[in-house]
């Protein structure tokens, strides 16, 4: 049976699953203790055993599917083999346990742990009937499932860890799509998910930082109340907690479309997850996005920017307007220096530039960010206005991919939440400076006699 | 004990398992071996290990997740106030035992000789885990909303999940008397890492399907009928398909059976599911379109 059961689990390999030695094993535990009654049950024993995620439950159903079927000799498994084998492994389990366990567990391990012969032909029922004995209808049940079960997985479908899968590359050459796949969503869910798990060790590491304050006197007696008010355990004051803020302005207009699609996803995916973020679209003209973000599904709402229905999208991009609009409506209660990112290549159809703005939202702004998805030496021609615009950012960046947009962002994050950091450090080199300040001075100074000093005897004298 | 037998336990018990999960049970039982059980909210994953431990008679030991649990909440904690009362109490003791001695030396290694006395199970809080191994008789051990703890923490548990072992640096190896059965649920906020994959079976419980939806309302709620229970479960599975920001789930089928059952409504119309809404759907942005459908398919 170990043998089935390894050509089994390296069929699964080969499908992307990752199964190691133990589960085998466990595998044909398994089977020894649930016996072999019927198709259905074996495979929800080797299910069980075998698979460790949701995704990969479908898979399973297929290699099972194909792998203890009436398939052509060589592929599949000889009856003989596997009834010899099964008898072996289990008297080998049988063996192999500790008879005290055993009688322990007896009251509820039961006492069919050996298999009678009767079960054991009942392994025959692991094969599927032969094709040619079943009515016509069942046949065509069969046929189906087949049809299903010879289809290559896609490499998407075996890696949905892998992102490189969703380039921006890739959709700009094909027809246009503004809806996600379920692929690209889970993709990008993962992607953001693991980010934020790297992001989640430095944040801590700065949070006990600011964790480390004064002693919470009030807290420290209440939990020390049973050591007898002696104080064991601290409790330091925490620091208000400061929640990172975000605005994205995001350019719409068709000649960016690929890229701002990925980080309209990119924005929707983060939404509540850690950050306040505050999220604009534009094209000529300026629309705040962050309510739809927050309570629709990211593909009705990309329909709906598709349709120009929230901005019109016929019209030429206006950077000089919209950056007028910005200071107009929004820019009196952007609160807490968020970081802004601008999203677009500044093609601004030779109009106004209107980059005195920018200084404002500066004045705002904790960090500025420009993202473009055109090359560096594009920059110059035509209308671009970038370099203008980029002079009052941070940084300047060329965004093509997925991963170079998640990079950014990551960075982005690290570098608030660093300055973070940096602020609290500033605060705290400040009382150490206090601290080493010699008050006594304060008295002595000009004086020129020294500081009273302490006598032997612990007195002082004057 | 086969999994029929497991499967006609958790039903005396109010719990209608479908074969997956009775086999899950079956081979937890058989094999010692945790189970991790992932799926949507409400859909009995807690409800299984509650029932397992009514049907068995295994005492049920909880240990709810949340961010930041550790180990002296989880496995194992020293009580300070308790080893400092002693030391206070015994200082007599203490003074008879090191007068005796020539130096300073001595007097610490005879203190030092003492010392395991201090740290002895005497001296041990037991948490969840850890009492669930050393519980006189095998146990439950319900490990809730593991995905709500922290990496570090699910790390800790691969040595108990494992070997069904504590290791506390002052007492050595703690094993467990009677290997609890172990079952942690997930709902998949984060991912589980494939180290306690690994460890555990796993049983992904999903919606139930009609008939068995039927079959758990029946059992909870016999008094209502059949015809109500059929209606209202198929017309849950229609708004489950509708894309809604929490669609309801088994424990609102259940709900909204014992509202019914409660208002005696034996026919399903528009007007009732208007009326009751709130019991099924729990977000505003969700209530106009389960009304709209109950209008469209009910009226």
């Amino acid at each position: 049976m170990e043998t089935v059961i390894t050509r089994f689990v390296a069929e699964l390999r080969k499908e992307g699953l990752r199964v190691s030695p133990g589960e085998s094993l466990d595998a044909v535990c398994a089977l020894a203790y649930g016996g072999l009654e019927g198709r259905g049950q074996v495979s929800s024993l080797l299910r069980l055993t075998l698979v460790k995620n949701v995704h990969d439950i479908p898979i399973f159903e297929k290699v099972f599917n194909r792998f203890f079927s009436a398939a052509p000799a060589g592929m599949g498994i000889d009856p003989d083999d596997l009834l010899k084998e099964a008898i072996i492994s289990m008297e080998g389990e049988m063996l192999g346990t500790n008879p005290e366990m055993i009688n322990d567990n007896m009251s509820l391990a039961g006492v069919d742990a050996g298999l009678s012969p009767n079960d054991l032909k009942d392994l025959q029922s692991l094969k599927e009937t032969d094709l040619d004995q079943l009515d016509g209808s069942e046949i065509e049940i069969k046929l189906k499932d087949y049809q299903g079960a010879m289809e290559a997985p896609r490499p998407s479908m075996r890696m949905p860890q892998n992102p490189v899968t969703m380039a921006f590359k890739d959709s700009a050459g094909q027809k246009r799509d503004v809806t996600f796949s379920q692929q690209e969503l889970d993709a990008m869910q993962d992607a953001v998910t693991r980010m934020l798990l790297r992001l989640k060790k430095d944040i801590r590491r700065v949070k006990n930082r600011e964790n480390r304050g004064k002693i919470h006197v009030i807290r420290t007696i209440q939990k020390n109340y049973r050591n007898g008010m002696v104080p064991f355990l601290l409790e330091l004051r925490r620091k208000r907690k400061q929640k990172p803020r975000l605005v994205v302005l995001c350019d719409v207009s068709f000649s960016v479309s690929h890229a701002s699609k990925f980080m309209l996803l990119l924005l929707h995916t983060l939404h509540n997850r850690m950050m306040d973020v505050r999220s604009f679209i534009f094209n000529a003209e300026l629309a705040e996005i962050t309510e739809m973000l927050s309570n629709s599904p990211i593909n009705a709402m990309m329909k709906e920017i598709d349709g120009g229905k929230i901005v019109n999208l016929d019209d030429n991009s206006d950077y000089g307007k919209v950056l007028l609009k910005f200071k107009e409506k929004y820019l009196e209660n952007l609160r807490g220096r968020p970081a802004v990112i601008f999203l677009g290549d500044a093609r601004n159809n030779y109009g106004k530039t209107n980059d005195w703005v920018l200084e404002q939202v500066r004045d705002k702004a904790g960090y500025m960010l420009w993202l473009t998805p055109e090359e560096r030496s594009l920059w110059k021609r035509g209308d671009c206005v970038i370099e203008t615009y980029g002079a009052w950012c941070d940084r300047v960046e060329v965004v093509k991919s997925v991963e170079e947009l998640n990079a950014i962002v990551e960075d982005l994050f690290r570098s608030i939440y660093l300055e973070e950091e940096h602020r609290s450090m500033r605060s705290v080199k400040k009382v150490e400076q206090e601290e080493a300040y010699d008050y006594r001075e304060y008295y002595t100074r000009g004086g020129g006699g020294a500081a009273p000093a302490l006598d032997p005897e612990g007195r002082t004298h004057w | 004990m086969t999994e029929n037998k497991v499967k006609e336990l958790l039903r005396s018990g109010g719990y209608i398992a479908d074969e997956a999960i009775a086999t899950a049970v079956f081979l937890a039982l058989r094999m010692e071996k945790p189970i991790l059980i992932e799926g949507p909210p409400g859909v009995g994953k807690t409800g299984l290990a509650k029932t397992l431990s009514q049907v068995m008679d295994f005492p049920l030991v909880r240990l709810q997740c949340y961010e930041g649990i550790d180990e002296g909440k989880a496995l194992y904690d020293w009580e300070y106030g308790k080893q400092l009362l002693y030391t206070q109490m015994l200082r007599t003791q203490l003074d008879n035992q090191l007068c005796g001695a020539s130096d300073l030396r001595e007097a610490v290694d005879r203190l030092a000789s003492e010392e395991s006395l201090f740290f002895s199970k005497n001296f041990l809080v037991q948490r969840p885990v850890l009492r669930s191994f050393l519980s006189e008789k095998r146990s439950v051990l319900l490990i809730d909303e593991i995905d709500r703890s922290d990496d570090e923490f699910e790390a800790l548990l691969l040595e108990c999940l494992s070997d069904f072992q504590v290791s506390i640096p002052e007492l050595g190896v703690l094993e467990a008397n009677n290997k609890p059965l172990a079952i942690l649920t997930s709902n998949g906020t984060r991912m589980i890492s494939d180290a306690l994959r690994r460890r555990c079976l796993y049983l992904y419980i999903d919606y139930p399907e009609m008939e068995r939806e039927v079959m758990i309302v029946r059992a909870r709620f016999p008094d209502l009928c059949d015809e109500l229970a059929q209606q209202m479960v198929g017309f849950l599975r229609k708004v489950r398909e509708l894309n809604l920001r929490k669609p309801p789930s088994v424990s609102e089928t259940l709900d909204w059976a014992e509202v019914l059952s409660i208002l005696h409504v034996t026919n399903l119309t528009p007007e009732v599911v208007a009326n009751t809404v709130g019991v099924i759907s729990k977000h505003q942005a969700d209530l106009k379109q389960v009304t709209e459908l109950a209008a469209a398919e009910l009226g």
